[in-house]
């Protein structure tokens, strides 16, 4: 009996002048998850968008169970047995639950033209049920859950018609513990009934748990497949990224005095329903972290001082006394904020790189008529989009054109540009391969050594306890607790606080 | 668990709250006229009457909510009314096809205007607003040369569908198969999706040209029916040009406005036909009244304004375009 069920052979895809897929070839298996790891630019999503029908590969053959499938759009995929669960939001407002899950397959609830909502409801409800999200109702419409709950909805959608191939595209850091443990399940049980996953995830020690065999990519060739028992973080690390990394990934100081100097000062600030009650100083030179589960409201704190939340209560004060009680006033006092939400909160996404990097520096850039220099706006974009070593095909390019992690490294250079002193930033390496956060873990080390203060917020624990002079663990909208550098600092001390 | 009664509470209240926003309207529309001019407006005959003339726009713009509710638009409108009034008219008359030639004459044409500015809009790629405005010009000249430059007029005997029963049975026909359309068939479904995400919507299969033209010809299709009834309430049409057709888009665009300002209490069929109601009354009250036109648009634009405002309610944060 042939084992393998998909087979990538030769496979290319161009954007423009950019290669992002040269000639991939490698096999997988049935009944078996395989991760798919890389750099961001790698090609990982352009290779499963290409197997799933959003994109259209330029040569190359996906062999499906010995067949060639070459799908033009998902529903196609779906029909041959491929599903996507993609890494942004995939379901569509306006529609029930019911109308998402079976869009783009209504036919079997359609008859003479007239579709059957009661049948499409009652069979949407058996599914959500069987699945144990019985919870959500088939005919709510679809926003009035919030985002983890219509990521439930997308694995039902995904999932129930039992696909030969389902791919998960960086899907798990979007969602929290209850929601990953919810997707590990459906993965296992797609393996379990003879099937395939592949799995993209920057989440390394995620990939060597969840995984059954790594095929890593990088700059768009492939690069091997091994076996996650066989291997470790580092040897993943220097697969990805072609050299060793080791050592200072994170700071190595401990013991350092913060400075005395308040640069700002958070005061009984509330946001309802969000945060309650928060006070707490930033020092200069200081990297203060926030972390807490997905939902304790640690991710308002960045808004909250920057000026960004609605009906806030308490107060931001600056070192001269300026009170920060919106965005202008914020930037205009040198404060930079990076959100979570990079595609709906930071970027322009259908202007360039180069208008994305200069936004917030127009005025500094202009020149004393106010008016605006091409050449000057080009050099200013392509310095500090090289500074963060974007890979793109220059600053004219659409930001919509990048891949996640490169679009987060247009945010930062837009802020590190306009040389801020106060950095709020809100998971700064969600979804940023482990080359460039090393680059930004340095960049962070290296402005806070030049008297800039960070506040850090972040899922991740392991970056705030390598990362932060002092981290503050946030629980149901207030503070829980705070811990101070030090060497004996480990996860379990954060996540004592978090629950 | 919350979040889901929540929303499940929403979605049963919801509708309840859009529907009793909507009655207020209408009670306080007529109440604000009934009390200024309480001899010559707003007796249940008068109000009957109001009705039957909202309903001429009502029809047009439930046909019109499918082009808007995808987040396109239509400088056409008024045009393709003209268009449609007077092929039917001609179909009925000249060819004596009679109620047959003005029903299917007008639709037909109505369709076929919305295919042109669909298939146009799609191929072109370029602004649905630009693409119309231009095909206007073109209708609009089109419906001259037919009409012969003269005003047409439906002969006496064609008239049912001006009065009662008649208008109310053809509106009514319009409002089923709208909500037909709208809920119980692919077209609605994947008119919310392009209208949420095209781009998710492409990626599910869906041919999002495909229902864009489709959006279009239902809408021309309405624009049709409404033209029927535009003709038979008023029983001729002048075939204007240099775009002085542009003035018949005001009201079905602003019922279409009502729709999806209570699209989120899960009613824009319903909130189109009473929007256009609330329209019509405020109008009639101006004739009550007396005041002169230029005054009458003035404050019937700010009232819709203030309707549109205070009944569409946008989440904090929400991006307003």
């Amino acid at each position: 009996m042939n084992d393998v069920r998909l087979e990538v052979k030769n496979v290319s895809k161009n954007f423009g002048i950019t290669r992002a897929l040269k000639d991939v070839s490698f096999k997988i298996n049935k009944g078996e998850i395989r991760a798919l790891i890389g750099e961001n630019g790698s090609g990982k999503s352009t290779l499963t968008n290409s197997l799933a029908g959003i994109y259209q590969k330029d040569n190359g053959t996906f062999i499906l169970d010995g067949k060639e499938v070459h799908p033009t759009n998902q529903v196609e995929a779906n029909n041959e047995g491929i599903s996507i669960i993609v890494q942004e939001l995939g379901t569509l407002d306006g529609l029930t639950v019911a109308e998402n899950i079976f869009l783009g397959h209504e036919e079997n609830f359609v008859r003479y033209g007239i579709k059957n909502t009661a049948a499409m409801n009652r069979k949407a409800g058996e599914l959500l049920k069987e699945y144990g999200f019985d919870r959500i109702k088939p005919s709510n419409m679809i926003e009035n859950y919030n985002f983890e709950d219509r990521k439930l909805v997308e694995i039902v959608k995904a999932t129930y018609f039992k696909p030969k191939i389902l791919v998960i595209d960086e899907t798990t850091t979007a969602l929290s513990r209850e929601g990953r443990d919810e997707l590990y399940k459906q993965m296992k049980k797609v393996r379990d009934e003879g099937n395939t996953v592949i799995f993209i995830s920057h989440d390394l020690p995620e990939v060597l748990e969840m995984s059954d065999s790594i095929t890593i990519l990088r700059d768009g060739d492939y690069i091997d497949t091994v076996n996650s028992s066989e291997i470790d973080e580092d040897g993943l690390k220097k697969l990805m990224v072609g050299r060793d990394i080791t050592g200072g990934y994170y700071r190595a100081d401990y013991g350092e005095k913060i400075s005395d100097e308040v640069v700002m000062k958070v005061k009984n600030v509330t946001v309802p329903g969000l945060i309650k009650d928060v006070s707490f100083e930033l020092h200069k030179g200081e990297i203060l972290g926030f972390g807490g589960l997905s939902e304790s409201g640690m991710h308002e704190i960045g808004k909250a001082c920057f000026g960004a939340s609605f009906d806030r209560e308490g107060s931001v004060t600056l070192a001269d006394g300026t009170e920060i009680n919106d965005i202008p006033t914020a930037i205009s006092h040198s404060i930079a904020y990076t959100s979570k939400d990079r595609d709906n909160e930071s970027l322009v996404m259908n202007q360039s790189i180069r208008d994305n990097i200069c936004l917030p520096s127009l005025d500094d850039l202009a020149n004393k008529a106010h008016l605006l220099s091409d050449k000057k706006l080009n050099e200013f974009a392509a310095t500090y989009a090289k500074k963060m070593s974007t890979k793109m095909q220059g600053v004219e390019q659409f930001v919509s054109a990048l891949s996640g992690g490169n679009k987060q490294k247009v945010v930062l250079a837009r802020w590190i540009g306009k040389d801020s002193d106060i950095l709020l930033l809100d998971s700064p390496t969600r979804g940023i391969d482990i080359g460039v956060k090393q680059d930004i873990y340095q960049l962070m080390d290296s402005m806070r050594k030049a008297g800039k203060s960070i506040i850090m917020i972040s899922e991740e624990l392991m970056e705030l306890i390598g990362m932060c002079d002092r981290i503050i663990i946030m629980k149901d909208g207030m503070i829980s607790g705070e811990l101070s550098r030090e060497k004996d600092l480990n996860e379990n001390s954060l996540i004592a606080k978090m629950v | 668990m919350n979040e889901l009664n929540k929303s499940t509470g929403k979605k049963m209240s919801g509708q309840v709250m859009g529907y009793l926003l909507l009655f207020l309207l209408v009670a306080i529309s007529w109440g604000i006229f009934k009390i200024i001019t309480p001899n010559n407006f707003g007796s249940a005959k008068n109000m009957m009457s109001y009705f039957e003339a909202s309903l001429l726009a009502a029809v047009g713009a439930v046909g019109f909510y499918f082009v808007m509710v995808m987040g396109m638009f239509d400088f056409s409108i008024g045009a393709n009314i003209m268009l449609s009034a007077i092929v039917g008219c001609v179909f009925a008359n000249r060819f004596g096809l009679s109620y047959f030639g003005l029903v299917v004459g007008a639709i037909l044409t109505g369709a076929l205007v919305g295919l042109l500015n669909g298939v146009f809009y799609v191929k072109l790629r370029i602004p649905s607003m630009i693409v119309t405005t231009g095909l206007a010009l073109i209708y609009e000249s089109l419906a001259n040369y037919i009409a012969g430059g003269v005003e047409q007029t439906l002969p006496s005997n064609l008239r049912a569908f001006g009065q009662m029963p008649g208008n109310i049975i053809l509106a009514a026909i319009a409002f089923a198969i709208a909500y037909l359309l709208l809920n119980y068939t692919r077209i609605g479904t994947y008119t919310y999706a392009i209208g949420s995400n095209e781009f998710v919507a492409k990626n599910m299969g869906i041919n999002v040209n495909k229902y864009k033209v489709l959006a279009f010809i239902i809408s021309g299709a309405f624009l049709g029916i409404m033209a029927v009834l535009t003709i038979s309430y008023g029983s001729s049409m002048v075939a204007v040009t240099g775009m002085a057709s542009m003035s018949r888009n005001f009201v079905p665009t602003m019922g279409c406005f009502f729709g999806l300002a209570f699209k989120k209490y899960g009613m824009p069929l319903p909130a189109i036909i009473l929007g256009e109601f609330v329209i019509n009354i405020i109008f009639f009250g101006f004739i009550a009244l007396g005041a002169p036109t230029a005054i009458q648009d003035v404050i019937t634009g700010f009232a819709l304004l203030i309707i549109v405002t205070l009944t569409t309610k946008v989440a904090k944060g929400e991006i307003v375009k």
